[in-house]
């Protein structure tokens, strides 16, 4: 199974700002909206393709969640405990599968649970909720037009999330493959050239 | 209950059925029926009171002429290996989610696109990670092909890559990306086009022949895999492209022609009542709707070859393109007075809607 990578892919807002999770609310300001006004910047030079719209909505949002969440140690604590929590229950899930105990369905359900609670909040409402903040709103721009276009783009990025941790981790649903590549080329090439056994 | 109560006999499962059932869900590439065999009330269970005697399942078990079939045979070999009926056994006794054996997932995704059965393959190729890499394989295949001047094995790749594509922003759930060319040509329409050259066939080659390969791939960016290629390679790629999306794209073609002419004479009786001095106020408004050499929707009925009752311009458009699909590229939205319906409308000299068939 592969190793669980040093960023362990879960969103760190902090990382996104530049910042380690000592910062003070005074550094997180200060860098979000460095942050946010280059962006702005970068926006308003260059042409606004569909894809490019995508992107920058995306990183607009993620920019804006950063801020909301991290500037109140409240949401902060919550947020970073709960970033803990999913780390460490993929750790016991995967001790749980090397280990070949009994429990390792309901140690995948508990963290599966966690995962998709922790995307759902921080990878999407967090982002959408920092939208109707009047402080992010001022610096990012921010209106319910952009939240109108942001749900289907969001929910992507959430479930795009969700995949590429998936990717990772034990595999559950069927055994784990053992794809023989070179044998998968000749496949491919057999559907195209229409030959059926 | 009472003690003394009669229990009902332990219910057994015959293996050899099962694995049958199983064959054929592999063989068809059904990963519908193959993850109902391996559900709680599974037929295939012998905790479950269902049965695979009842006629309701009778969908599930192969007739004689499948099992005479090769592609059969070769997949009740792969389910009748010792390893795989073992690792079968166990999961359909345990009392917990089922782990599928991956190599009949496999065997199940490369039938299911054999089969056309895009959403299975994209389904089961999903379950075991590896979608997105079988699809990258298609593309470089296809690629490889149209480099050799093969044009239909490289459509045919290009379709099965672009089919295989998955929609991650779905809701609530990711979900397989479907043939929704009804949705793609409504979008393409949504805008009532207020000059000659914001209907769709009357654009210039270069920008038609993007979008009519953005629209039948039913993917922007698999188009963009095109650009390098020259007008020559993309134009043959489109025919194809057009007849492999809709096998019976002659006959809308006939069907084009007739519209074509429909929309000559309502054209000429517009023009016949607009040279009348003494009738007052609009011209569609003396137009006698009853009568047919005055109904404009007879345009669209023989588009679609059919007429819709109190039909509007976006049915006739959806039931045009599930039909055809290439059809969006050739029509535009069309006011009559009160009316609004889609008439033909295409530059017939552009090389690419020659490429369309037309």
């Amino acid at each position: 199974m592969p190793p669980m990578p040093d960023d362990k892919g879960y969103i760190n807002y902090f990382a996104l700002l530049g910042l380690d999770e000592t910062a003070k609310p005074g550094e997180v300001r200060k860098s979000y909206r460095q942050r946010m006004k280059d962006l702005v910047m970068e926006i308003a030079h260059v042409e606004i393709t569909e894809d490019r719209r995508s992107h920058y909505m995306l990183e607009v949002a993620t920019l804006n969640a950063a801020f909301y969440l991290l500037r109140d140690s409240a949401t902060r604590d919550a947020y970073w405990a709960l970033r803990n929590e999913v780390i460490a229950l993929e750790q016991q899930w995967r001790e749980a599968v090397d280990s070949s105990s009994g429990d390792v369905d309901t140690a995948r359900r508990t963290y599966d649970s966690k995962l998709r609670l922790f995307l759902s909040r921080y990878g999407e409402e967090a982002m959408l909720e920092a939208g109707r903040d009047k402080e992010c709103v001022e610096a990012s721009k921010w209106d319910a037009a952009h939240e109108r276009h942001a749900s289907r783009i969001l929910r992507h990025y959430r479930q795009s999330l969700y995949q590429q941790i998936l990717e990772r981790l034990p595999y559950y649903e069927v055994t784990t493959p053992r794809i023989d590549w070179e044998e998968r080329k000749k496949v491919a090439a057999s559907i195209l050239a229409g030959k059926d056994r | 209950m009472s003690s003394s109560a009669k229990q009902a006999p332990a219910k057994v499962v015959d293996f050899e059925e099962v694995i049958d059932v199983i064959a054929k869900a592999v063989c068809e590439g059904d990963i519908v029926n193959f993850r109902l065999l391996f559900s709680p009330f599974s037929p295939a269970r012998e905790s479950s009171t269902e049965s695979f005697d009842m006629p309701k399942y009778a969908y599930l078990l192969p007739d004689e002429e499948m099992m005479g079939g090769p592609r059969f045979a070769a997949s009740r070999a792969l389910v009748k290996r010792p390893e795989t009926v073992s690792a079968l056994r166990r999961e359909l006794e345990a009392n917990r989610p089922p782990q599928l054996p991956w190599e009949l997932v496999l065997e199940l995704a490369d039938n299911a696109v054999r089969e056309e059965k895009y959403s299975s393959a994209a389904q089961a190729y999903e379950l075991l990670r590896v979608r997105a890499r079988i699809q990258r394989e298609f593309f470089v295949q296809a690629d490889a092909a149209l480099d050799a001047g093969n044009v239909p094995t490289a459509v045919r790749g290009y379709i099965i890559a672009t089919s295989l594509a998955y929609d991650y922003a779905a809701f609530p759930e990711p979900l397989p990306i479907t043939l929704d060319f009804q949705t793609r040509a409504f979008v393409l329409h949504s805008e009532y086009p207020a000059r000659p050259e914001d209907c769709i066939g009357l654009r210039e080659p270069k920008e038609l022949l993007q979008t009519a390969l953005a629209y039948l791939l039913l993917d922007a960016e698999a188009a963009v895999r095109l650009d390098s290629r020259s007008e020559e390679v993309r134009l043959a790629f489109l025919k194809e492209l057009a007849l492999q999306r809709d096998s019976a794209c002659e006959t809308f073609v006939a069907r084009l022609r007739e519209a074509c002419v429909a929309a000559d004479e309502l054209l000429k009786r517009l023009q016949e009542l607009q040279s009348t001095p003494a009738l007052p106020g609009e011209v569609d408004a003396h137009m006698d709707l009853s009568k047919e050499e005055d109904d404009p929707r007879r345009i669209p009925a023989a588009l679609l070859g059919y007429f819709i009752e109190e039909g509007e311009w976006w049915q006739y458009l959806k039931e045009l393109v599930y039909k055809h699909p290439a059809a969006a590229l050739l029509v535009a939205r069309q006011s009559v007075g009160d009316l609004e319906i889609i008439v033909p409308r295409y530059a017939p000299d552009s090389p690419v809607v020659r490429a369309l068939g037309v």
